[in-house]
């Protein structure tokens, strides 16, 4: 800024230096910043962009672009008993997957969360099943469920099942279970570790007061505990709910590409909307890139329902208690909702409310 | 000094910049193909796709004489080798391999686009004839032939005993037919072993229904047009799916294919007494049935026989080095390496020289108790005439295939009776909308 107000005072000439400095300080900053720019440009928004236009044609992949259908893709999509049937198979799975996943999480996060030994082992070993590839992940829980696997013999032994081939394999709703148990496995340490970071910064007077106002450890972690770390849990329902309503790997690789030949079962018992998505466009012989695309803004657009109501669901169960009994709460934790970072404002509410329910 | 290192980052960054945006939208122009193979143009290295095991000393030996080292890009199966050259092949060539390894079932969607591929020059009387042929788009080489896939029956002599059916291959030729076989007396054999036995007949009827299939002069598309036939009014394919779907409500089959997470242990306890085996499958049953003693292969086969796979070398022509793919692919399907490749995996030649060698007939195969599979699969290519070329294969043919295979699949399960299986097929593939042939 000094530069340019130093400007008039020094017409005549201007040395190839200093302009290049000027320069430096004018673009650079933008220069700097320019690398995740240009990636989001290239591989968000243009693929955004482009997707519109390729879900209003007719496209395949090795002709591309054919002619302007307008909304017939869409049209199209949803007339296929297919497409409803996945979109049943992805939430039907997304449950199996999601709330034993949240569960454990927090149970597991509340555990790490006591004075542990080999405190930092127990940590780093809750995120190991991350850690491991996901098609090693299928071909381990392939094994699991195979026919000659730890699991069937023994349900065989208890005469159940005594078919000729898995009925993991076979069985709609028993493939969902077995897919979210590979979801369970892959996501649960990592949610955990998220929910016990924001269980540390839960202030130890919380508890101290609680256990001194006669508290059990279960009381404490439902009345200390979920209220105080309500801002994280939201985000981590929510980035389980898109995650886990996009599942993708762990559906094309169960089963080794068998019976299934990686579609998603015979008759489709597992085929997830993504799955289905990379059929028509890619993985099949279908080449429909117009419709498949069109599937994608489709699901987008479910996935966005799905985790707004979600979203509001979740804010109105941590907080129904505290709700009814004091207006002026409520307005405050509507303040305060979703706003990660304010640990004062929620800590001195849930002290309230800590000390309000022990007492009551 | 100061402000120059400044000007030369922010013109570097810059550059950065530019240098990948442009090498995002790269593409490439698409390369001609074709050219010499000489010393200017010789690359460093040469890479080819493919998902079997390659005779080590066959790699070894192109580059001690060219001095080009080949690297395999190594797919755990067809069907991913299959997705990503299909991807590359319509994305201007981005990812592709110098060569590729591509198999007879996927082979004409691949070639759906000629201009992709190099014209490939001729060599006489290396191989059979049909396989020259299948490996040509409208009268041009664009595929040089590896292996060929002469259908036979693998089945295990002890437990055959065991249920009383049969004792040695020849009892078990007559078990399934002898010189009459047809499918039916195949799986009636199936419904005889498994009153007398307290396992399966076959590891999967929807493996033996693609055999089937392959026998088939024009399964599912009209050769004139290529259009598919409306499946509905397909009645050989219709017959030809009931006789296996009512096989399979009889439950003479566990339902785990070749690939199945299953298949391997399968083979381990001994839940089945016989598995259609083209040649390449048969160097893949030993290495899963290791340790299972009685495995024999039948020269006897259901219609006389027929071809099941087989795959071809072929040039994407977006390559750098084209050329010199050329004669790697030329090199590749050589009668000796031919020969190396039998040995190491079992895949019976296409190459005449290669087939015509003791090498390969007079080989004793340990885990077949000693059978010379070479000798078996050769008469049993020889048995089937015309037959081994196979039928017609238009573009949709694999498609269709895996549903109508997806059909049986969902009978073995036992989640569909014949009837709903068959409509559900019907059903699908009318969903699929296709322009059909009249």
């Amino acid at each position: 800024m000094a530069l340019t107000s130093a400007l008039p005072r020094t017409p005549r000439r201007i040395g190839w230096g200093q302009r290049l400095s000027r320069w430096d300080v004018k673009v650079s900053p933008y220069l700097y910043i320019s690398p995740f720019f240009l990636l989001f440009a290239v591989f968000g928004i243009f693929p955004l962009l482009f997707n519109v236009v390729v879900a209003l044609h007719d496209w395949h992949r090795r002709a591309g672009m054919g002619d302007f259908v307008g909304l017939d893709n869409f049209a199209w999509v949803l007339q296929q008993p297919l497409f409803w049937r996945s979109l049943e198979n992805t939430i039907s799975i997304f449950l199996l997957g999601g709330v034993p996943q949240l569960v454990l999480a927090l149970i597991i996060a509340a555990i790490l969360d006591q004075n542990l030994r080999a405190r930092t082992f127990w940590r780093m070993s809750v995120l190991i099943p991350f850690v491991v590839m996901p098609v090693a992940t299928s071909m381990i829980f392939g094994q699991v469920f195979g026919q000659f696997g730890i699991l069937v013999p023994n349900l065989h032994a208890l005469g159940l099942f005594t078919d000729s081939s898995s009925p993991f394999f076979q069985d709609r709703f028993l493939s969902h279970v077995a897919i979210g148990s590979m979801v369970v496995f892959r996501w649960t340490g990592y949610n955990a570790l998220i929910l016990l970071a924001a269980m540390q910064a839960v202030p130890r007077e919380l508890y101290e007061a609680a256990t001194v106002d006669g508290a059990g450890r279960a009381r404490q972690f439902f009345s200390v505990t979920i209220p105080s770390i309500r801002p994280t849990l939201i985000f981590v329902i929510l980035t389980m709910t898109i995650g886990g309503l996009e599942i993708f790997d762990e559906a094309r690789l169960f089963d080794g590409g068998g019976t299934g030949g990686g579609q998603g079962g015979t008759d489709n018992q597992w085929t997830t909307v993504m799955l289905y998505l990379f059929n028509l466009g890619f993985g099949q012989w279908q080449d429909r890139l117009g419709q498949a695309a069109a599937v994608g803004w489709i699901f987008a657009f479910i996935i966005l329902v799905i985790s707004l109501l979600n979203f509001s669901l979740t804010r109105r169960i941590s907080s129904t208690d505290a709700a009814p009994r004091r207006p002026r709460r409520r307005s405050r934790s509507a303040s305060t909702a979703g706003q990660p970072g304010t640990p004062s404002v929620i800590a001195h509410e849930v002290a309230d409310d800590a000390m309000e329910g022990a007492g009551r | 000094m100061r402000i120059s290192t400044r000007a030369g980052a922010v013109i570097a960054s810059a550059a950065l910049a530019a240098l990948a945006l442009a090498s995002c939208s790269g593409g490439g122009s698409g390369g001609s193909g074709g050219g010499e193979a000489t010393g200017d143009n010789k690359p460093e290295k040469l890479t080819v796709a493919a998902w079997m095991d390659f005779p080590p000393e066959l790699l070894q030996s192109f580059e001690d004489e060219y001095g080009i080292e080949v690297v395999v890009n190594s797919f755990p199966d067809g069907a991913s080798a299959q997705t990503v050259l299909r991807n590359g092949l319509s994305s201007n060539g981005a990812g592709l391999s110098d060569v590729h390894l591509i198999e007879l079932d996927w082979w004409t969607e691949m070639m759906a686009v000629p201009e992709d591929w190099v014209e490939l020059p001729e060599i006489p009387d290396r191989w059979v004839d049909w396989k020259v042929k299948q490996g040509s788009v409208d009268g041009v080489i664009t595929g040089y032939g590896t292996d060929i896939g002469p259908l036979g029956i693998a089945y295990n002599e002890e437990m055959m005993a065991a249920a009383g059916v049969a004792t040695d291959a020849e009892s078990f030729g007559e078990l399934i037919g002898g010189d009459a076989a047809s499918w039916q007396s195949f799986l009636d054999a199936g419904r005889q072993y498994v009153a007398a036995s307290d396992n399966y007949y076959i590891d999967s009827l929807s493996s033996a229904f693609q055999a089937a299939i392959n026998l088939l002069p024009a399964a599912f598309e009209d050769a004139d047009s290529g259009q598919p036939y409306e499946l509905a009014d397909n009645a050989q394919i219709e017959e030809l799916f009931m006789m296996f779907a009512e096989a399979a409500e009889d439950g003479i089959s566990a339902g785990i294919p070749i690939g199945h997470a299953d298949w391997g242990a399968g083979f381990q306890n001994r839940q089945w007494a016989s598995v259609v085996t083209p040649a390449w499958m048969a160097g893949i049953i030993a290495e899963n049935a290791d340790g299972v003693p009685g495995w024999r292969v039948s020269s006897t086969f259901p219609d006389g026989g027929g071809n099941w796979g087989g795959s071809f070398f072929a040039v994407p022509a977006t390559g750098e080095n084209t050329a010199w793919a050329v004669k790697l692919a030329d090199y590749l399907t050589s009668p000796d390496a031919a020969v190396q490749w039998f040995h190491e995996t079992g895949q019976f030649p296409s190459q005449l020289e290669a087939i015509a060698s003791p090498d390969i007939a007079e080989t004793e195969n340990e885990f077949f108790g000693g059978q010379r599979l070479g000798q078996i699969y050769g008469d049993l290519a020889a048995g089937a005439g015309d037959a081994a070329a196979g039928g017609y294969r238009g573009e949709n043919f694999a498609g269709i295939q895996t549903l109508v295979t997806d059909g049986i699949r969902q009978v073995e399960s036992g989640s569909a009776t014949a009837q709903e299986a068959w409509d559900s097929v019907v059903s699908e593939f009318d969903a699929l909308g296709f322009d059909t042939a009249d």
